[in-house]
């Protein structure tokens, strides 16, 4: 009951916290439940974002639902979900009538400013991530990197190399998106399929 | 216009059924449900004009929160107020709970060393990296608009690399964007008075000139 409670005010500020879209969600969700509370690893954080991606529904809602259920059973996927929607409801009712009139504040203006520039930043750390479970076998071993400062060589943790898999169906994802329009349900399915042929190789 | 026609209850029935059919349809939600919104709410029943309805895609976009249930509730409240807004956000919410807690009691039955499974995974992982790297470069193309805010980017990258909780970056982000959009008017402000000086500065001195000659 309690881990309930926690999980509902955990999302509840991920949902005040989360600025520019469900993809958002994922420093904020690795920061706490991989790095932090450890309830789960980067390989099933990365699973849950695959089932989260190609079940119905908005990205941000599956994730929230996955994640408190792994935590806390039914209850928590309950528990977790309404946390995500209350701020938003509370937000909602009372801002709806004043926001416009307030939109060309300079305290309005500066929020927005700060917090989308710190969401681009977020977004392109959540692609790093994601490198570590898909392009690269395994996370990003930053650490290591600062051994370039020192001018030596840096020591690569066992296993970590480049999936060749990875690398096309990524690369194949990022060139349909830009010259195509095919849907992004297409693209998914489309990977699940070639990943199964190609599973060897990754 | 319809929406007299419409009693109370059947307002919040016609929200509650048609965010759960959106959310339950649309895959890869927030924007996607943007096109389904419009069928269903301004040339289906006219609840909202095309207008409130790009007006209400810009503001859930700068409020927090999750796009999907942002519009969710910007709509019911629009729609049907504070009720409203509680059935069309329940709505959205249905669905994927149903879907997802179907899905997470089946996963501990599926075989973890199953080849194909796995790879059905990794692929999906690598198509979501694509995904996700062309949203934020489209993000970035959209937000960042001088040397000094890409700079600014790149430091908040550098930080969440080192381990810096995102929640406080996003924190700090709030009362930095004061004091950058504080500056940024500050200095317009500045160069739009020496800009007027300077013009008449020259006025005065064809002034001047002319009364040479």
């Amino acid at each position: 009951m309690n881990h309930c409670i926690v999980l509902f005010f955990q999302f509840c500020k991920f949902s005040v916290l989360c600025f520019g879209g469900g993809y958002m969600l994922i420093p904020l969700l690795t920061a706490e439940y991989v790095d932090q509370e450890r309830v789960l690893t980067m390989s099933e954080f990365g699973n849950l974002c695959s089932v989260a991606q190609v079940t119905p529904g908005p990205v941000g809602l599956n994730t929230a639902t996955y994640v408190g259920y792994v935590n806390a059973g039914f209850f928590g996927a309950l528990a977790a979900s309404l946390g995500l929607i209350a701020p938003t409801i509370l937000i909602g009712c009372s801002a709806t009538a004043g926001i416009n009139r307030w939109k060309d504040t300079f305290l309005v203006k500066g929020m927005l400013k700060g917090t989308r520039l710190a969401a681009v930043a977020l977004i392109m750390f959540a692609v790093t991530i994601f490198l570590g479970m898909s392009v690269f076998t395994k996370t990003i071993p930053w650490e290591s990197f600062g051994a370039l400062f020192r001018l030596q060589r840096p020591v690569l943790p066992e296993g970590f190399r480049v999936s060749p898999a990875g690398v096309l169906i990524c690369g194949a994802t990022i060139v349909l998106m830009l010259k195509t329009k095919l849907p992004t349900t297409a693209l998914l399915l489309g990977a699940a399929a070639a990943g199964a042929i190609l599973s060897a190789w990754f | 216009m319809e929406i007299q026609t419409l009693s109370k209850a059947k307002r919040l029935l016609l929200l509650y059924c048609s965010f759960f059919r959106i959310t339950a349809l649309v895959v890869g939600g927030g924007l996607a449900m943007l096109p389904v919104i419009e069928e269903i709410f301004v040339v289906k029943h006219k609840l909202m004009t095309r207008e409130e309805l790009l007006d209400m895609t810009a503001l859930t976009q700068t409020v927090p929160g999750i796009i999907a249930i942002n519009s969710a509730v910007y709509i019911g409240m629009k729609i049907a107020g504070v009720p409203g807004a509680l059935a069309a956000a329940f709505g959205a919410v249905t669905p994927p709970f149903t879907v997802i807690l179907i899905i997470a009691s089946l996963f501990p039955h599926l075989d973890p060393k199953n080849r194909y499974l796995l790879g059905v995974f990794a692929g999906i992982r690598a198509a979501v990296t694509g995904m996700i790297l062309v949203t934020g470069c489209r993000m970035f193309r959209r937000t960042v608009k001088s040397k000094l805010e890409c700079a600014v980017v790149l430091v908040f990258f550098v930080l969440a690399i080192m381990k810096v909780s995102p929640a406080l970056l996003i924190l700090v982000a709030v009362p930095f964007g004061w004091c950058y959009v504080w500056w940024q008017t500050r200095r317009l402000a500045r160069a739009e008075q020496a800009n007027r000086e300077s013009s008449k500065d020259s006025a005065e001195s064809m002034q001047n000139g002319e009364d040479a000659k």
